[in-house]
């Protein structure tokens, strides 16, 4: 399919046909988020007002089919600019409201949204989640500004967050996109980007919206699609994200298949791009940086240390199968060892990592049953992480995060040699 | 005298030869066909196992864990050795047949005819088994890790009981096809079936009901009672 057949509706067809062209767009996906999206689109109006009062600007929310009147919620959502002190005439804020169409997911709202972006030579868009709690409208102008005038292509977030807030961020994704193409993006899988139009035409150009990337795939697919093009990336500092639970009923290992999957199927097609690249730069970061209070995140060391025991009693000969001899040989010792000795070395994990990465890569069983059972793995190194930060602040565990991105950098000659070989 | 000589035992003499002479050229093309046949069923079985190792058949077999069952079951050689042989046996049965045939005994040609209409059953039988075999164990798997990622503490029995449900219905089925005692395999699966369904309802039942019962009400009732409060955010 190419681009010029991504669907829309009649009617925003007509709304787009009757907008014309853009400078600013900010979308907004969603799905049954009424008692929060209100709030976004008033921040994101706020934020357009007041820092885009001379540009032409429009609001898309493209939704799943909300059932308790999120649409309706969008609509009705007004700012009143006089007591923000935003009295600058401006041009008026044009909202696109659509259903989009394709797998139920994020990613489809965002081909949606990408769509009438193209199809409105928008300069410079933003997305945003419609469950954040934390937005004001200084995030769009740091979202837009760094495309719209200091010419970037990209502008990943960069949030304060809980140091056990995005586990699988800061233990996989961050380190792992970190090591592979070389760029410090902080929150590869942030939720809430700034982009530019050209972008946006590239990300459409891509035939990946029947994958796993239509769900939870898209955020780290849009960054590495970002990088391995050569877009010009940059960060923002948001301060805190607060947002409602992504889904209280996503089951973790299902979230594990759709992420993993596409960083993995990402390392597939961009392998001459990463298999090159040593070390990594620092990524410029915008905006005023503080501190904040963040929500406290309850653990439960316990269940996971249990969960990575079970998964080493029962499925040691899965591993065996997906993992190096070596790599497994490590892991032993954690069947019966004290609880508060329970370690899976930075090392080792980097190793674990690159071992699944590889055997995704050489199909050693269905790609769907290694993902799965990679779950209780990543428990267990969650449970390390845990225990190894237990009565540090949030940005004193950055620095174990930062010990882990290293170990990630400099095991990166082995994810290569086992990349290129299958095991012996 | 010479007439009884002749009559006795010349006649039958000449009349067996007559017989042994005009059955020879079927024995001649009876062991020209098994000659031919040795020889093709050589070469055939040995081109097909180096042409399955050239397209991977092993490499494929061994991500299937074909390869390791095998080795469990002791069989040493590989999948592409197995399928080369195979051919080479199949085409020596062809042979065989073909030999009797020429020998034209009307029994001979019954069985060879009996034969060949079961082959199709026999192949078809073949790849149910295969391919029961292969679905078990992707089943099996499947199954323990969803059991394990879901805490069930039997989680490989759990699995193992899967698999061999599956191998179950695959014997079952290749059975029938094969028409051997086709209503002892329908009424034995069935009974072997109801039974451990009604094997796990007893001892659910009677073993487990405070078990089943507190499932039922965490599932129902949306909460753990005894989970310790765990919001980690993973993305």
């Amino acid at each position: 399919m190419t681009a010029a057949e991504t669907p829309l509706t009649p009617e925003t067809q007509a709304k787009v046909q009757e907008i014309g062209e853009t400078d600013v767009l900010v979308g907004i996906p969603s799905y049954n988020n009424t008692d929060t999206i209100s709030h976004v689109v008033r921040a994101v109006s706020a934020g357009l007002a007041k820092y885009f009062a001379r540009s032409r600007v429009v609001l898309v929310n493209s939704d799943g089919g909300s059932s308790d009147g999120t649409p309706e919620a969008v609509a009705k959502a007004v700012v009143d600019l006089g007591t923000l002190l935003i009295s600058e005439q401006q041009s008026p804020l044009h909202k696109i409201i659509t259903p989009y169409h394709g797998i139920p997911g994020k990613g489809s709202a965002f081909r949606t949204i990408f769509e009438i972006a193209r199809r409105l030579k928008a300069k410079a868009c933003a997305v945003v989640d419609s469950d954040l709690r934390s937005i004001t409208p200084e995030w769009i102008e740091l979202l837009a500004r760094p495309v719209l005038e200091e010419g970037y292509d990209y502008v990943a977030p960069y949030y304060l967050r809980h140091k056990y807030d995005g586990t699988i961020t800061n233990s996989i994704v961050y380190p792992l996109t970190r090591a592979l193409y070389g760029q410090r993006i902080r929150q590869p899988i942030g939720g809430d980007f700034g982009f530019s139009g050209k972008l946006a035409e590239h990300y459409l150009e891509k035939h990946v919206w029947e994958s796993d990337v239509a769900r939870f795939g898209i955020d780290i697919w849009m960054t590495t699609e970002a990088i391995a093009s050569g877009a010009r990336v940059c960060q923002s500092f948001l301060g805190a994200k607060i947002h409602n639970p992504k889904d209280p009923t996503a089951d973790l290992a299902a979230m594990l298949v759709q992420v993993m999957g596409a960083v993995f199927a990402l390392m597939e097609e961009h392998q001459p791009v990463w298999e090159g690249v040593k070390g990594s730069n620092p990524v410029k970061l915008f905006g005023f940086q503080y501190d904040v209070g963040v929500e406290p995140v309850n653990v439960n060391v316990d269940r996971m240390i249990s969960s990575f025991r079970q998964g080493l009693a029962d499925l040691e000969p899965i591993w065996r199968e997906m993992l190096a001899p070596g790599t497994v040989e490590g892991l032993l010792p954690l069947k019966d060892c004290p609880l508060q000795a329970f370690r899976i070395p930075d090392g080792l994990w980097a190793r674990l990592v690159y071992d699944v990465a590889a055997s995704y890569h050489h199909r050693v069983m269905p790609r769907e049953h290694l993902l799965k059972a990679f779950t209780p793995l990543y428990l267990g190194r969650t449970a390390t992480f845990v225990l190894e930060t237990q009565g540090l602040t949030s940005s004193e565990a950055e620095g174990r995060i930062e010990s882990l991105c290293q170990a990630f950098e400099d095991r990166k000659p082995y994810l290569v040699e086992r990349w290129q070989a299958p095991f012996a | 005298m010479k007439e009884f000589w002749e009559k006795a035992l010349l006649g039958p003499l000449e009349t067996l030869s007559k017989s042994v002479l005009s059955v020879l050229p079927n024995v001649l093309a009876m062991s020209i066909i098994l000659l031919v046949g040795l020889v093709a069923a050589w070469s055939i079985g040995h081109v097909v196992e180096r042409l399955l190792r050239v397209i991977g058949l092993d490499h494929l077999t061994n991500r299937l864990g074909v390869n390791a069952a095998l080795t469990r079951g002791g069989v040493k050689a590989d999948p592409s050795h197995l399928v080369g042989r195979t051919v080479y046996w199949l085409v020596v049965a062809f042979a065989v047949l073909a030999g009797l045939g020429a020998l034209n005994l009307q029994p001979l040609n019954q069985f060879a005819q009996s034969f060949l209409a079961y082959l199709p059953r026999l192949f078809t039988a073949t790849l149910i088994l295969v391919a029961g075999y292969l679905l078990s164990n992707f089943v099996s798997q499947a199954v323990l890790i969803a059991a394990v990622n879901a805490g069930i503490p039997p989680a490989r029995l759990v699995a193992a009981c899967s698999r061999w449900g599956v191998q179950l219905v695959a014997v079952a089925m290749a059975l029938e096809q094969l028409s051997i005692a086709q209503n002892i395999v329908v009424v034995g699966f069935g009974i072997m079936f109801g039974g451990i369904v009604m094997a796990a309802a007893i001892a659910i039942g009677l073993g487990a009901k405070d078990l089943a019962k507190e499932f039922l009400e965490k599932r129902l009732s949306n909460k753990s009672r005894e989970r310790a409060p765990d919001d980690l955010r993973h993305l």
